[in-house]
């Protein structure tokens, strides 16, 4: 696993590097920001459907399921105290040539791709402040 | 909290406009909030929307989740989206007149 590393460009504003990859998040303008990029919270979201999107893409690929490609529409359910992800809402469009038997293994099968599983095994978070 | 005119009332608003008193509410309020989320028009399916999240609040007193709000009116979560750019509660519970909800974005 590489190194991601996040330093500051102004206000709540951020820029995140991976490997040559950089991005910026961003708190939205109600939240303190500028909107200047998706906030943290969006890349997780973000993360999730581009794990399921890719896998799944994969698994059509195998397949020679070819009539259309696999796109994924998420949002997010909030919780207060604390402020928190409740839950991750996916709606995962298939092609249209993939069987209906086909559907629900792949229903299975999802929640056992890297970030769904991960987002459901509650991870260990370790936190040192330098 | 500011009072505001939507659909012809003064109502109180909270600094997100969602409505304080849903039984102000009524389709004139609902068509006003709707344009200030961006929909200048309610269609059959608006209303499809907004009438099931007040039918579920009314009767449970909170916002259904949105996995329930699709499955209930046959909405993909996309759909959703296309009718209410802002979300199903920025947009479509405040739409519905019902308080900023806490369980969805």
């Amino acid at each position: 696993m590489d190194l991601i590393t996040v330093t500051r460009e102004e206000g709540v504003k951020f820029q995140v590097r991976i490997r040559d990859h950089v991005f910026t998040t961003d708190m939205g303008k109600h939240e303190g920001g500028t909107d200047g990029g998706p906030a943290p919270v969006e890349f997780l979201g973000a993360a999730a459907g581009a794990c399921l999107a890719t896998m799944v893409q994969s698994y059509c690929d195998s397949r020679g399921y070819t009539d259309g490609d696999v796109s994924v529409s998420l949002t997010l359910e909030l919780a207060p105290n604390p402020n928190r992800v409740a839950g991750f809402i996916l709606d995962v469009e298939l092609p249209a040539d993939v069987p209906d038997g086909d559907r629900e293994k792949l229903k299975k099968m999802a929640l056992q791709m890297p970030v769904p599983a991960t987002l459901r095994g509650r991870p260990r978070v370790d936190i040192e402040m330098m | 909290m500011e009072m505001v005119e939507l659909g012809g009332k003064q109502v109180e608003i909270d600094e997100d406009g969602f409505i304080q008193d849903p039984d102000i509410w009524d389709e004139a309020v609902a068509l006003s909030l709707a344009k200030t989320e961006g929909v200048d028009e309610l269609t059959d399916n608006h209303w499809k929307l907004v009438n099931y999240l007040r039918e579920y609040y009314l009767e449970y007193n909170m916002a259904p989740m949105i996995r329930k709000l699709c499955k209930q009116t046959g909405f993909s979560l996309k759909e959703v989206y296309d009718l209410f750019p802002s979300g199903p509660a920025k947009g479509a519970c405040k739409v519905a007149g019902l308080p900023k909800p806490t369980g969805c974005v």
